[in-house]
């Protein structure tokens, strides 16, 4: 296996023509390793759809939640929104062609339209505004389902597809009107399930798109227990970094919500906790734990110290975030047993920190288009991060990660009631039977005489 | 809620700053100077908490593990027993050539996938359960009922036939967005070297959609 091979996501927007793992993990990971299991043009496929689908989910409800408060970094968030329905509707264009891409986006576009309807009415206490976009979602709602379900020959049926958008609309709603009450739990909670059910839809369109188009994607699966674990890892190591970004703004912008997005993260850290537990049992999840919090504590500590201008207090920050990287590091070094080199681990978790690092920093100085372009790259990054992970405990535990699919189909029948003459079918069965139990009685002897 | 006077809503807002500041980690309270506007915000006043009636805000497991078959169109009834797969890689066989086996390494029938279950055609002497499978027709249904009682409706697709050693495996068992749940049996001329059909059967059905219950 060729461990010098990197993976991260081909981010580019050719989804049929995936680029190399390896020339994207330049610029991005700069790290880790992988197997063949874990990486091939179906899961890469599975897992750009993932990522482009949850940081939608992710940034819709970002922006909403600026858009209620009037926050300055409202516009910023919105235009981050966009390049994400860009970025979706070229890889849907690479699919099905330019004009399904632009239908495509004029479709989804029109959904982000009526979220914002929906907290303009919010803002302005009108309840039948609010219930209009409602219903505008609703439509919206059937006209993607029939897309999507036509744009894949039906292997994604319109009713299952409008049931899986029923529920991204919901959950945004959901997070949406209990972040205006004031209900922080339910809403960080929703952030949280929202991510997670985008990788619903990005698993089921991958599968989709590589059945319809198979030998573009090297007649690959994208449904294989190793790119389970692969999307699970993505998905919590993506939501660690988008959580631990907004929990920053919340911080330093001194927010209600604050402690609320902190628990959040905190809450993502025991569920990757149980991931390290179910591969490295319980003593490598303690281990674990002990370490990824320390780093989320030090980015508080740099939080606290911009807030109070304290320059010595940020420096310490980051010297202890230079500690954390190095035993983060060797942890995962001997965890995997040398599968991921202790050199490229601090490699990538240095361009994770400063990558969250950065978008903290523009966003307190007001740079918000800057700070929202730090996101994107600190959100995807972490797509790199799970995949080299996922790639290293594939290649340790072979065995887990068998299919679950038989290599050959049953044998349903015993001849009965077949045309030929059943008399002769029982005489055949009762020859097979007495040669069966000859070469039984063989074998018996042999083993009686193999313990003597 | 209604705000009575400027008064109130003054001392709200003191209320309101210190409860904040008071719980929230210190990362805030040096943060802003004053973090919170002198005015209670709109939304504590008057915004009612949210209900989730009508929602659909997690993904619920329709999976179930089925205990029983039944399809009405050609009169079956009987019990489902776990099967696996074989040494030689063949998916195993129910031991009663009046149950159904169900492919237990794969997927719960009810969640997203293909949920695989085979039936004997026939017994050494006579026709066994799925003796009759080739008569279903698209639209027939196919009700499995679970552990738990609950019980799912599939409705048949298509109906394919293979050679027996040339199965699209990965379409009878693999991955699909919506709820499979696919019968197999044999079907063909009995090849007496090799003590099996030539051909097998597969019934491809679809679990029924909410929109066309009722």
């Amino acid at each position: 296996m060729n461990y010098k091979k990197l993976a991260a996501i081909p981010l580019s927007v050719s989804l049929l023509f995936p680029m190399g793992a390896i020339a994207n993990a330049a610029d991005h990971s700069g790290h880790g390793t992988t197997s063949m299991a874990v990486s091939n043009p179906a899961t890469d496929l599975r897992a750009t759809l993932d990522s482009i689908l949850s940081e939608h989910a992710y940034l819709a409800i970002v922006t909403m939640q600026k858009g209620i408060d009037g926050s300055k970094d409202f516009d910023a968030a919105a235009a981050q929104l966009g390049e994400n329905t860009d970025e979706l509707s070229a890889a849907i264009g690479s699919v099905y062609g330019d004009s399904a891409g632009e239908q495509f986006k004029e479709i989804w576009s029109s959904h982000i339209g009526f979220f914002v309807d929906y907290v303009k009415a919010t803002a302005a206490n009108d309840e039948d505004g609010r219930q209009t976009a409602v219903k505008s979602l609703d439509g919206y709602r059937v006209q993607n389902a029939e897309f999507l379900s036509k744009a894949t020959d039906n292997r994604l049926k319109a009713s299952d597809l409008e049931e899986g958008l029923k529920m991204h609309v919901d959950q945004l709603i959901w997070a949406f009107d209990n972040y205006n009450a004031g209900e922080y739990e339910k809403t960080y909670e929703g952030i949280t399930e929202s991510m997670m059910h985008m990788f619903e839809p990005g698993k089921g369109i991958a599968w989709a798109i590589t059945d319809q188009f198979p030998e573009k994607f090297d007649n690959q699966s994208v449904d294989t227990p190793a790119a389970d674990l692969r999307e699970q890892l993505n998905n919590q190591f993506s939501t660690h970094a988008a959580l631990a970004v907004l929990a920053m703004q919340k911080g330093i912008d001194g927010a209600k919500d604050f402690d609320v997005s902190a628990a959040e993260l905190n809450a993502n850290t025991e569920d990757l906790t149980k991931s390290i537990e179910s591969v490295y049992g319980a003593e490598g999840a303690k281990q674990f734990n002990e370490i990824w919090s320390s780093h989320i504590g030090y980015f508080v500590d740099y939080v606290k110290a911009t807030a109070a201008n304290d320059e010595e207090g940020r420096k310490k920050a980051m010297a202890n975030l230079d500690d954390y990287r190095a035993k983060q590091a060797a942890m995962l070094e001997s965890a995997t047993e040398g599968r991921l080199k202790a050199a490229d681990l601090e490699e990538g978790l240095k361009v994770h920190v400063d990558q969250l690092l950065a978008a903290f920093n523009k966003y307190n100085d007001g740079d918000y288009d800057g700070a929202y372009d730090d996101i994107h790259e600190a959100y995807s990054h972490m797509f790199g991060v799970g995949t080299m992970m996922a790639g290293a405990i594939v290649d340790q535990y072979p065995d887990k990660f068998a299919g679950s699919m038989p290599a050959d189909m049953p044998k349903t029948g015993l001849g009965g009631m077949s045309q030929e003459s059943n008399d002769s079918t029982v005489m055949w069965i009762m020859t097979s039977l007495i040669l069966a139990m000859a070469a039984g009685a063989v074998v018996i002897r042999k083993t009686r005489t193999e313990k003597n | 809620m209604k705000v009575p006077t400027l008064l109130t809503s003054g001392l709200l807002a003191l209320a309101l700053t210190g409860c904040s500041s008071s719980h929230d980690s210190s990362a805030q309270t040096v943060a802003s100077p004053e973090p919170q506007s002198s005015l209670p915000t709109k939304q504590e006043a008057s915004v009612k908490k949210p209900s989730p009636d009508g929602l659909l805000l997690k993904s619920e497991q329709k999976g179930i593990i089925p205990v029983t078959l039944e399809i009405p169109a050609i009169g079956v009834k009987t019990d489902i027993e776990n099967v696996g797969e074989l040494e030689n890689g063949q998916m195993g066989v129910p031991d009663g050539v009046d149950n159904v086996g169900w492919f237990e390494p794969g997927t719960l029938p009810g969640n997203s996938g293909s949920s695989v279950m085979a039936g004997h055609i026939d017994s050494l002497t006579g026709p066994a359960v799925f003796y009759k499978l080739d008569r279903l027709k698209k639209g027939d249904e196919v009700v499995v009922r679970g552990e738990d009682g609950k019980s799912l409706t599939f409705i048949v697709t298509r109906t394919e036939k293979y050679p027996r050693k040339d199965a699209p495996i990965e379409e009878i068992f693999g991955f699909s967005y919506g709820s499979r749940l696919n019968l197999i049996t044999c079907t063909g001329e009995f090849n007496r070297k090799a003590k099996t059909h030539e051909e097998r059967l597969v019934v491809y059905t679809e679990l029924k959609g909410q929109a066309e219950e009722g």
